[in-house]
């Protein structure tokens, strides 16, 4: 493999995917696109173990797919066999996120969708089989959808533990499987939904984003509609965090630090009713002591902004972070915490994903 | 044989190729028979609802659906429907 040049960064739209690469010190970027013209992306990936672009493709009149290429963006071929039983009553909604499988299942890939549902492809994305067990949950019936409708956002593997994995969905909870995907529980434990009769239910919380630290898997970190939580248990009990620093525990986007398993950054919006920068500041808050205290890192940032981050609209590397704004700012962290907006003007952001470019 | 007409995104999903004429009996199966069915219809089958089908300049609702018969028909429309933004 040719040496990283840069960073390639995907960046879903409401009007089409774009591909930024910028230089190695993340300062000059240059766009191509948009790809996929029309299609609201709400998640495209760089399939790390071959290149294959993967895109969550959505369109009002013509519905939910995912989209491939396999030359970098010039061509692109839509999944077959993507939908919902008849005899669950449900229909596809919306397709938002793709996860690669492990390294060792090279054709398998994950699928959140709406409403509230996983697929897994075994042969590279041309077809999809929606995984039983979420959907036929037997808590199905407490899952209610927010505004947003009822999304599977975050699909994480175990890197350690083959058969275990867990997604997060919107107005359902964070579900852990031990089984490869065969049953799931729910891991909502001191998880707050203030919207239910029970705020501390065993489903019905609303996670926007949940991530694992690949280097302490047994560690989660969750954005949660109520407050930004960690498990240090697999998910079995949550500590919230937002308080020391944090001007609101409501948000959606969440990064890691790879390197280490302490290091969290959120990006606080006013409240569930006010989806805009807390303090009208946008900023992205750090913690380095999981959790425990939150400092703002606001360099290079606007200092008036009412933005919105939508909850798969940051990502991160182990060099640095980036995040995309509602309002098409694109923004990557340079050197000594220094931010530099990439392009701006661009459709409404929805997803971000990064990997390494070599030309 | 009738003629089906694509528009924009659904062209540009079938490499470009705005008319396909297909061999079919029913305003289904032409819509069926195009590389871009799977754009137009849900899994049950069911007609995206911001779809707009016209039959020789007729609404095909208005002809009895998907099931309506294509003889004689010369040309079968596919439209986005307005729907704002």
């Amino acid at each position: 493999m040719a040496p990283a040049l840069g960073v390639l960064a995907l960046l879903g739209t409401s009007k089409g995917l774009f591909l930024l690469r910028g230089d190695d010190d993340r300062r000059r970027w240059r766009t191509e696109g948009p790809l996929l013209v029309g299609w609201g992306v709400y998640h495209a990936i760089a399939d790390p173990r071959d290149g294959t672009l993967y895109a969550a493709a959505n369109h009002l009149v013509y519905g939910a797919t995912v989209q491939r290429s396999t030359d970098g963006g010039q061509t692109w071929r839509r999944s077959k066999q993507i939908g919902l039983p008849e005899e669950s009553g449900l229909t596809l909604n919306a397709t938002w996120h793709i996860e690669p499988g492990r390294p060792e299942d090279p054709a398998t890939l994950y699928l959140g969708a709406a409403p509230g549902v996983l697929f897994r492809s075994g042969d590279g994305g041309e077809t999809w089989d929606v995984n039983r067990g979420i959907l036929e949950h037997p808590t199905r019936a407490g899952w209610f959808p927010g505004a947003g409708g009822m999304s599977c956002h975050s699909v994480q593997l175990d890197p350690r533990a083959r058969d275990r994995m867990y997604v997060g969905i919107t107005a359902a909870g964070v579900f852990r499987s031990d089984d490869g995907g065969e049953t799931w529980i729910p891991v909502n434990k001191n998880v707050e939904a203030d919207f239910l009769a029970d705020p501390y239910s065993e489903v019905g919380q609303c996670p926007h984003k949940l991530l694992l630290h690949p280097a302490r898997p047994e560690r989660l970190w969750q954005q949660n509609h109520f407050g930004v939580y960690r498990s240090d248990d697999h998910g079995d009990s949550w500590v919230r965090l937002d308080g020391n620093g944090l001007p609101s525990g409501f948000g959606f986007p969440l990064m890691l630090d790879p390197k280490d398993p302490d290091t969290a950054f959120v990006i606080p919006e006013r409240s569930a009713e006010y989806h805009y920068s807390a303090g009208g500041r946008l900023a992205v808050y750090r913690t380095r002591d999981a959790g425990d205290t939150w400092e703002a890192m606001t360099d290079g940032l606007p200092e008036q902004a009412w933005a919105a981050v939508l909850r798969e609209a940051s990502a991160f590397d182990s060099d640095s972070l980036y995040f995309g704004t509602q309002g098409g700012s694109f923004f990557a962290l340079t050197e000594s915490d220094m931010w530099v907006e990439a392009i701006r003007h661009l459709p409404p952001i929805l997803s971000v994903e990064v990997t390494p470019w070599s030309g | 044989m009738v003629g089906v007409i694509v528009t924009g995104m659904l062209a540009a999903q079938a490499e470009g190729r705005r008319r396909f004429d297909v061999e079919a009996e029913t305003v289904g199966e032409a819509l069926r028979a195009l590389p871009v069915w799977d754009l137009l219809f849900n899994e049950r089958g069911e007609l995206h609802r911001h779809l707009n089908v016209y039959v020789d300049g007729t609404d095909h609702r208005e002809r009895g659906g998907l099931q309506a018969p294509v003889a004689g028909a010369r040309e079968i429309r596919v439209v986005a429907m307005v729907s704002g933004g």
